[in-house]
């Protein structure tokens, strides 16, 4: 606030400023400015330029030795002015430049403003988005069962973050405890069926598998399409890395699934069955 | 050198509260800037102070004393003073009249 308005005494004309500026800096420096306050200035300044007849007249008296009372002044003339010299002002023509130019300058920064403000990038929300999951104590502390191998639901970027080992050690019936998988045994699985888009609910507890509501298209618990469901690919997956300990799933690239058939990890249920 | 403050336009009121705040000793901006706040219970932008300070001063109805530390002080002239009391006294015999009416029989 303090440097605008000391930038608005740029403004005012050169005579104003070497009478005034001094003393107006500090009184600027006092004061708590508001709003109001640079407005008045620039109001100020207006008024400077534009009634000559307000122009200061250099004028200094001798200093009297004390306050004088009202009634003293009133009969004793003010005595050794002193008239300064004539002070170099701003012409008609150099005032109009000057404002023309602060005009063109001031449109063409609102131009520049607009066009910064339209092409920075905005808040990312939706698809498109990097989601923060947490850290990996955090998301052990919010959702236990994950460390056992039940994916977790992130609904932000509409995914089931499945913690690998602990994964496929549910899908085969053993109990793992994996609380901190590396950043390459984390997938998160868009839980958009890739047949014709459905919502795919979490895995069953019958066998640990996806199966679509739709079509009972189905997949193992890290994705890959099974032999049941009309799915032509496994569901598609999001990147996952983990950043200074922080899961950041990242739903601005989406990974195909791997195509029907390619099947890495096979659980003990037979490969034809589905969840009922 | 004029006396009236009327044909100051926007700049009447702030200048006759200015003249007052000077009619006990001399002030710097700052100061009167202070005093005619709580005064008027208005603000005074630094515009309008300064605007109002030029215009007094051009018509020799204060003066500037020399800079202490770059703050100068302002002292009311002796035509200011006349000047203030002239508006004082024309205020006067307004609000009097007014108040006299206010108080007076409601018949007419």
């Amino acid at each position: 606030m303090h440097r605008l308005a000391r930038a608005i005494l740029s403004l005012y004309p050169t005579a104003w400023r070497e009478r005034y500026r001094g003393e107006v800096e500090d009184l600027l420096r006092r004061r708590r400015l508001r709003p109001s306050d640079v407005a008045d200035l620039l109001r100020g300044a207006l008024d400077a330029q534009l009634h000559p007849q307000a122009r200061p007249v250099l004028q200094l008296a001798v200093p009297a030795s004390g306050p004088v009372p009202v009634s003293a002044m009133v009969t004793k003339p003010a005595f050794g002015m002193v008239e300064s010299a004539s002070l170099s002002l701003i012409s008609r023509r150099s005032f109009l430049r000057r404002m023309l130019g602060a005009g063109v300058g001031l449109l063409s920064l609102e131009f520049l403003g607009g066009t910064v403000a339209f092409l920075w990038p905005g808040p990312a929300e939706g698809m498109g988005a990097e989601y923060s999951v947490g850290t990996l104590g955090e998301i052990n502390a919010r959702f236990p069962e994950w460390a056992h191998g039940t994916p977790m639901e992130f609904r932000p970027a509409q995914a089931f973050l499945v913690n690998v080992p602990a994964a496929k050690a549910l899908a085969l019936g053993e109990v793992a405890d994996v609380t901190e998988p590396a950043a390459d045994q984390l997938l998160a699985l868009w839980r958009k069926c890739p047949h014709l888009g459905c919502m795919i609910p979490q895995v069953c507890e019958s066998r640990s598998r996806f199966q679509c509501y739709c079509h009972s298209s189905t997949y193992n618990i890290l994705g890959e399409k099974l032999e049941r469901g009309p799915a032509q690919r496994g569901m598609d997956r999001f990147p996952v890395r983990i950043d200074e300990g922080v899961v950041i799933v990242d739903t601005r690239e989406l990974i195909s699934g791997p195509p029907k058939g390619v099947v890495t990890f096979r659980d003990s249920h037979p490969q034809d069955e589905g969840c009922s | 050198m004029s006396g009236d403050l009327g044909d100051l336009g926007r700049f009447a009121e702030p200048s006759l509260l200015i003249l007052v705040s000077l009619s006990d000793k001399p002030r710097h901006g700052y100061a009167i800037m202070t005093d005619v706040e709580e005064l008027s219970g208005m603000p005074l932008g630094p515009g309008t102070l300064y605007a109002a300070l030029a215009r007094l001063e051009a018509r020799r109805l204060i003066e500037a004393l020399p800079a202490e530390d770059r703050r100068r002080p302002y002292r009311i002239t002796a035509a200011g003073a006349q000047a203030l009391r002239t508006q004082l006294v024309g205020i006067e015999s307004v609000v009097r009249a007014g108040l006299t009416r206010l108080d007076g029989p409601a018949d007419v």
